[in-house]
């Protein structure tokens, strides 16, 4: 349903001195920097696939979102969205997608959300029946049937991003792009969201794209992922995968009984692995994959253990070392 | 873009625009009775201080109610503050979202224009009703229930050919974010060479034929005209196709603008 085939974009960015001789210098004579948002970036997404797209702020999501949505050309690459070339902007191809943007208000600030529906029902050729059925559908699942008729701007920030999901599905859109559409909302309304979305995705299949900051997001919606550093992917694959292809280690943990002596011959820790805490009460290593076993037994020999935990690293850390780590590192 | 959709923006672009009882109000009596007293005030002093009993040709009260009708009507030709509506959708990045709709982005800023200016119609319907308790209509002007309907149809006509002419004014927004001050030095410019601030016929005689070339008389001059019954029926079709004439050549350059403009959208603000 979504194909893109090497995309890239570059923005040509004014760089200005600061302060106010460097205001002055702008006035005659510019210096521009040339910014590559995207680079050569390929993927493929299907019927029914929540992907996310995740990576630092700047990294390029949303000009990937944009160019897919066919707000703005690419410099160069290709693109195809249920057949279509996005940025030609066919009216049968925008009839099919939608696009939320957290950020961003897309309804009428000054009218109640049922006005702008009403709007929407218009501009999608929504016939009345199936308009009645699915703002019913919408409302009812995210809950805010008493506040169709409230204008926009006195709803609370979760009700305003209710609203704006159901302004993007009221057209049963078969594409959906979400750029953020939980940001700054309070974990209540996230979970909503996120249970709403997953149940959407159950009932109308769609392909969706989400881009969030938040790892509860894509662990809970997105079975795969893309991860983009400085405009190119580097990573896309399962969610699940990730782990297994990036965490070279493993947490060990060991919770000691309290008070009884430790072994004056129980060596070095650093021996067994990177030494995240140690004191009376626990100790915690972080041990390569392969040193797992050796680790845990050592510290059971040398050690009053009460309990001993064995993880994997925390997949939002894992993320977050990819996208962070330069181009020419390892993460 | 379907009727039903281009009179439901209409509609929601008034709605909004009604949705503020007390700024519709207020709206209606200072965009009124400001306009209109610093008529009487301005031209009463002129022709008092010049001692002359025309200006022009027009007395002081044909003079009054020619700026007055100026400024009213000048307010729907120019669309209201939408007249850099376009241009502000590309500063903030909310053009994005109208590229996402499947209709025409102009029909859809034109309906709202057009939204945006039935409340003010409506202002200046109910207004308008008190201009004869203020000043006694000149022997000059013949305000009929043509000449209205006639004012009409050329004040709309207006609106849509100062929506064309401004585009490719706002479309430099593309390529240097803020046309304000552009947009400002179009406003002073049609509104000086178009007849708003005074009529032609007191610019210079050699200016006038200049002038008459021009296509600011359509926005501002020929509606007011047309209202106070100066224009012959034939005179008002002959200009009704030179105004439409000028809307074709601003919407074929509105176009050919917006083609290479939209290659450079960046949907900065987004």
């Amino acid at each position: 349903m979504i194909r893109a085939d090497r995309l890239s974009k570059t923005f040509r960015v004014h760089k200005k001195a600061p302060g106010f001789v460097g205001s002055v210098k702008s006035l005659f004579r510019r210096e521009w920097v040339t910014k590559h948002a995207v680079r050569e970036v390929s993927f493929h997404v299907g019927e029914g696939e929540i992907v996310g797209l995740v990576g630092a702020n700047g990294a390029g999501k949303t000009t990937i979102v944009k160019m897919l949505a066919g707000i703005i050309h690419p410099t160069s690459g290709d693109s195809e969205v249920l057949g279509f070339r996005p940025w030609e902007r066919d009216n049968r191809f925008r009839r099919q997608i939608a696009l939320v943007m957290g950020q961003k208000q897309q309804l009428w600030w000054d009218l109640p959300a049922a006005d702008c529906f009403l709007l929407l029902k218009e501009i999608y050729r929504i016939p009345d029946a199936a308009y009645r059925e699915r703002l019913d559908y919408l409302a009812t699942a995210l809950e805010v049937t008493k506040e169709l008729n409230v204008q926009i701007r006195r709803l609370s920030l979760g009700e305003r991003m209710k609203m704006e999901l159901i302004a993007a599905l009221l057209h049963a859109p078969r594409v959906v792009f979400l750029d953020e559409p939980t940001i700054g909302l309070d974990l209540t309304a996230q979970r909503a969201i996120r249970d709403f979305l997953l149940k959407y995705r159950e009932d109308h299949r769609p392909a969706m794209i989400l881009t969030s900051h938040y790892m509860e997001d894509i662990e809970t919606l997105c079975e795969r992922l893309l991860i983009i550093r400085e405009g190119e992917i580097v990573y896309d694959g399962r969610l699940d995968a990730v782990v297994a292809n990036f965490a070279d280690r493993k947490l060990v943990t060991a919770h000691l009984r309290a008070g009884e002596p430790i072994a004056a011959s129980n060596g070095n820790l650093a021996d067994l692995g990177d030494v995240q805490e140690a004191n009376e009460r626990v100790v915690t290593l972080s041990v390569p994959r392969t040193q797992v076993a050796r680790a845990a037994s050592e510290i059971l020999r040398r050690y009053p253990v009460a309990d001993l935990t064995i993880e994997e690293a925390d997949i939002g850390v894992i993320i977050e070392r990819i996208m962070r780590a330069r181009g020419d590192q390892k993460p | 873009m379907s009727p039903s959709l281009f009179f439901q923006i209409v509609s929601v672009e008034a709605r909004k625009r009604m949705s503020y009882r007390v700024d519709f109000w207020i709206n209606a009596v200072v965009g009124f009775f400001v306009q209109f007293g610093i008529a009487w005030f301005l031209w009463t002093a002129v022709y008092r201080e010049s001692g002359a009993a025309t200006i022009g040709g027009y007395t002081v009260n044909g003079m009054v109610l020619y700026f007055a009708a100026a400024q009213l009507l000048g307010r729907i030709a120019r669309g209201l503050e939408m007249d850099g509506a376009i241009s502000q959708d590309v500063y903030d990045g909310q053009l994005s979202r109208y590229l996402v709709y499947p209709a025409g982005f102009f029909r859809f800023k034109y309906a709202q224009q057009l939204g945006a200016m039935l409340p003010i119609a409506i202002q200046l319907v109910l207004c308008g009703a008190w201009v004869p308790l203020f000043i006694a209509l000149p022997s000059d002007v013949h305000v009929t229930l043509a000449t209205v309907a006639g004012a009409l149809v050329a004040v709309l006509a207006a609106n849509f050919l100062n929506f064309l002419a401004t585009i490719p004014i706002q479309a430099v927004s593309f390529w240097a974010d803020n046309v304000w001050s552009l947009m400002i030095a179009y406003r002073f410019l049609s509104a000086l060479l178009g007849g708003q601030m005074v009529p032609l016929t007191v610019f210079p005689d050699w200016a006038k034929p200049v002038l008459t070339v021009l296509p600011f008389r359509f926005l501002y001059a020929f509606p007011v005209d047309t209202l106070l019954g100066r224009v012959s029926l034939l005179a008002w079709a002959g200009d009704m196709a030179i105004l439409f004439a000028w809307c074709a050549v601003f919407g074929l350059l509105a176009r050919v603008v917006w083609r290479r403009a939209s290659l450079v959208y960046t949907g900065v603000g987004m």
